[in-house]
């Protein structure tokens, strides 16, 4: 692994977390993702999704959420996020880009656990800053944000934890292993990403941290293809979502269709 | 009567020098920040999005783009930037490839041609004829950094716009260093 490292060129496609570049302008790009977990039973959630770049700041994304968390496949709810890059600074070898985002999310899931997952399990909203620093060869990416849970009572369970505040953070690194050398657009790319995902809830300090290596492959410059798994190294909160968790994905982009 | 129609216009094309037809042949466009492995072809998209582009040939590795103009059409630079910075990312460098008729450069640098004002900054007092190359040393078309200590150096109210009063008009005044 450190090997690759050596030869490979930073990459911020990263597949846990956005990175603070934006879409180019004027674009739409079409998500599927489908994530799970394997304990007895698998279950596992599907999340149609819908991204719009209005401009080179501005970028708004549509999800649905689709699970058999409890019971047969259904609907449980939605999110709108959107990104605005405020910091944009280039060099020859380096840059820096600094974005803020938000979220707003519902979800129709019941509630037992002080986690919050506001891609399908919370409503709630979101509110956070992005870092992304490129320096030679490696693009490391910081997320810092807060979350807050709204949850009507009908969806707590009783006796159980209830979700409030949340503290995300995530420190994220990409790097491009295939081709060595550039020969046309569509040769296929193949990335791989080592990204640190950590919560903690502000009014009594319960974390956790995960650690989610990935794959990445770009076809024709358009299509992106992801396929990760996040574990927990550290922390724990009870009943927590996402954990040990795949996370598969297509992407498809269509550059330059918006007037 | 075809022939006579087009001589006729060449002559005065030719006489004029104040041609419409596009003497900015060639340009080599080093793209920076480019980070993931969709961004180049997210570039291209929207350079080519532009209507006096005739051809785009992207080198992958040192990220620079090779761009061909139509004959018959005015070309942009300012465009060109709009369109890389569109895609979410800034130029280095952009190298042009012009070809003058009898320009003349005058004792403080400053040439018109082809309908557009040059400034350049390390040449004056000397007549230009043929392809010359010469980088744009415009805001936004060299690194901020590079900008910086040119700013510094040159001192000029133009150069730091990108304007100036030209025939007593506002004018975009584009700097050039060969």
């Amino acid at each position: 692994m450190l090997g690759m490292g050596l030869h490979a060129h930073g990459q911020e496609l990263y597949v846990f977390s956005e990175p603070a570049s934006n879409m180019a302008a004027k674009s739409i790009g079409i998500r599927i993702n489908n994530e799970g977990v394997f304990n007895g039973n698998a279950m596992n959630r599907t999340i149609p999704e819908v991204m719009i770049s209005f401009n080179k700041k501005l970028m708004v994304h549509g999800q649905a959420f689709l699970s058999d968390m409890d019971g047969n496949y259904r609907l449980e709810g939605g999110s709108l996020y959107a990104k605005f890059r405020f910091l944009s600074i280039d060099e020859t070898q380096k840059h820096l880009r600094a974005a803020f985002f938000g979220r707003l999310s519902t979800s129709k899931r019941p509630v037992y656990t002080e986690d919050i997952n506001l891609e399908g399990d919370n409503s709630g909203a979101q509110g956070g800053l992005i870092v992304t620093q490129l320096l030679h060869k490696l693009a490391l990416s910081g997320t810092l944000s807060y979350v807050k849970s709204f949850e009507v009572e009908s969806h707590q369970v009783n006796g159980m934890p209830r979700p409030d505040q949340m503290i995300n953070y995530s420190l994220s690194s990409g790097y491009l292993v295939l081709p060595v050398v550039y020969k046309s657009y569509n040769q296929p790319n193949f990335n791989v990403y080592f990204e640190m995902l950590g919560k903690t809830n502000p009014a009594n300090g319960n974390s956790y941290l995960d650690c989610a290596p990935a794959f990445q492959v770009i076809l024709n410059s358009r299509t992106r293809i992801d396929l990760g798994y996040r574990f927990q190294v550290a922390g724990d909160i009870t009943g927590r979502y996402n954990k040990n968790m795949y996370l598969l994905r297509a992407e498809f982009n269509f550059f330059n269709v918006l007037k | 009567m075809k022939t006579i129609r087009h001589f006729i216009l060449l002559s005065i094309l030719f006489i004029s020098g104040n041609t419409f037809a596009q003497q900015i042949s060639k340009a080599e466009v080093q793209v920076n920040g480019l980070t993931c492995s969709m961004c180049s072809k997210a570039t291209e998209t929207s350079l080519k999005s532009l209507g006096f582009i005739e051809s785009i040939t992207a080198d992958l590795n040192r990220n620079v783009f090779i761009l061909t103009f139509k004959p018959d059409q005015q070309v942009s630079i300012d465009q060109i930037r709009d369109k890389v910075q569109d895609a979410g990312f800034s130029i280095g460098d952009l190298s042009a490839t012009i070809n003058f008729s009898n320009t003349v450069i005058d004792a403080g640098g400053l040439a018109q041609s082809g309908g557009m004002i040059f400034q350049f900054i390390n040449a004056k007092s000397k007549t230009l004829n043929g392809l010359v190359t010469a980088q744009v040393m415009d805001k936004d078309f060299i690194t901020n950094s590079a900008f910086k200590k040119k700013v510094a150096e040159l001192k000029s109210d133009s150069y730091l716009s990108g304007k100036g009063i030209v025939d007593g008009k506002e004018t975009r005044i584009i700097h050039l260093s060969i």
